[in-house]
């Protein structure tokens, strides 16, 4: 849930003090996370480093608190619908070369052809308005998906600080996917370097004002915040997936479980 | 001799025959009845999800921020639309099994009132929303999952597919188990995380209960 695109600051921790400070408390958190929980005392069979998650999540949550939430709040307080909308489209516009790209590598041309359009058209004013017709018809596509098409294992599950749930095989799609972010090779004067490096903060933002509901609802009225997350993450991840190689792998679908289900009478 | 190997095939093949056909008229039968129970099936679980949004739709109409007339509202749906029998079993998990009847019942209790709760919540965002079933489809011979479309009527929120796991038992009302938002099924989220509860706890289901009801102390 708390999907934030910082990680661009990890792979270059000298661009300011903070991408260097993430960068340490992830190292830190990847050494930890070598301690695995064992499997009997798992509360997922996919989440061997549960210890190291759970950490990572309660870091997560003090930031959201202290940080996301009340910077969310004054963001719809402040930033008239138009503007959130203007932001909400660039963010969208800054992943089109992602999914230009894991398409055609997915073989999905199509889809491929579609978004690098909406990339073009878009970008006469950098993504800030939609001046194609349907933006529904670009199907978002990152580089865990084409590593999924690839039939790449999915991995373990990762808490990772800043940027939240992932699997190994997730994590290594956002790497590569922040590669192809248009803003960080478009050489336009210090406009575009100064949204470049404001993008992570912005998206952070916006995306937690947009689903302020759904995480208020997490972290102030589920029973174990934590594992309703890893739920919510795997289930939508699952549903992604599925969407490029059908059947997810190393995973139950949903209606497996609820075949079971029936199939058990007690 | 010939006459009686004659005798012995020709009664042979008579039997085969009559075996062939009896088998064939199974096969008939299962597939013209299968294609029925299957769409009787999908029909009543049709009528659940309209008769149920029609249901939603007057509360709202009917809705003044009353919280008690909401809940009250809330709960008259939930106990006419959901199986919550279902529901508490496959919330519970495998844990379910290792539960005595009282900590079923409890339990059973428990999440009804976190369910009414959760629903009373969020109940407003249902305003202003029109749903529309796109298609039906029978997994199995107990379920269906009714897909459909919530639309905001202005315009101004973007449009989320919703699938309704409908048990259809025979005989007996068709009821909701489930519910599943842009491919997340609120049922198996709030399986995963009360075994982990349970896990945590050393597989005591009892934790789970407490839990609820500390969480429910504080709202």
């Amino acid at each position: 849930m708390l999907a934030y695109d910082w990680i661009e600051m990890l792979l270059n921790p000298t661009r300011s003090m903070l991408g260097f400070i993430i960068g340490l408390l992830s190292t830190a958190f990847l050494q930890s996370a070598c301690s695995s929980v064992p499997e009997t005392q798992r509360t997922d069979q996919r989440d061997p480093y549960e210890g190291a998650n759970r950490g990572a999540f309660a870091f997560n949550m003090e930031l959201d608190t202290h940080v996301l939430e009340p910077a969310a709040n004054a963001y719809k307080r402040t930033i008239p619908k138009t503007g959130q909308h203007a932001i909400a489209n660039h963010l969208n516009w800054t992943g089109l070369p992602a999914t230009t790209l894991n398409s055609t590598l997915q073989g999905r041309y199509e889809n491929a052809g579609v978004a690098f359009l909406h990339f073009a058209v878009n970008g006469l004013t950098l993504g800030l308005a939609e001046l194609t017709e349907d933006p529904k018809a670009v199907n978002s596509q990152d580089f865990g998906q084409t590593l999924a098409h690839l039939n790449v294992p999915e991995g373990n599950f990762l808490m990772v600080p800043f940027l939240g749930p992932n699997t190994s095989r997730s994590l290594t799609g956002k790497v590569a996917d922040t590669m192809t972010n248009p803003m960080s090779f478009l050489k336009a004067g210090e406009a575009a370097q100064t949204m470049q490096s404001l993008r992570p903060t912005v998206a952070a933002v916006s995306s937690r004002a947009k689903m302020s509901k759904a995480l208020d609802d997490i972290k102030y009225n589920s029973l174990d915040p934590y594992a309703r997350t890893r739920s919510l993450y795997y289930q939508s991840r699952a549903g992604r997936i599925n969407a490029v190689v059908g059947k997810p792998n190393n995973n139950q679908t949903n209606d497996d479980q609820f075949e079971s289900f029936f199939e058990d009478p007690s | 001799m010939m006459y009686f190997s004659q005798g012995v095939i020709g009664s042979l093949k008579s039997k085969d025959c009559r075996n062939w056909a009896a088998i064939f008229c199974v096969f008939i039968a299962l597939f013209i009845s299968l294609p029925a129970q299957a769409s009787s099936q999908i029909e009543a679980a049709n009528r659940l999800i309209n008769t149920m949004v029609r249901d939603v739709e007057s509360y709202l109409l009917a809705d003044s921020g009353d919280i008690s007339k909401r809940t009250e509202n809330i709960t008259k749906l939930l106990d006419t639309h959901f199986d919550i029998a279902g529901i508490a079993r496959f919330s519970a998990g495998p844990y379910w099994r290792a539960a005595n009847e009282k900590e079923r019942l409890t339990y059973t209790q428990s999440m009804r009132k976190a369910l009414i709760g959760t629903i009373a919540r969020n109940f407003d965002q249902l305003v202003g929303l029109r749903f529309t079933i796109i298609d039906s489809q029978a997994k199995g011979s107990r379920m269906v999952l009714v897909r459909g479309t919530f639309r905001d009527k202005a315009g101004k929120r973007p449009p989320v597919s919703v699938g309704w796991r409908v048990v259809t038992p025979h005989p007996g009302p068709a009821k909701v188990l489930d519910v599943e938002i842009e491919n997340i099924s609120m049922l198996i989220t709030q399986k995963q995380e009360n075994i982990a509860i349970i896990r945590k706890n050393g597989g005591r289901f009892s934790a789970l209960i407490e839990a609820m009801r500390q969480r429910q102390q504080t709202q």
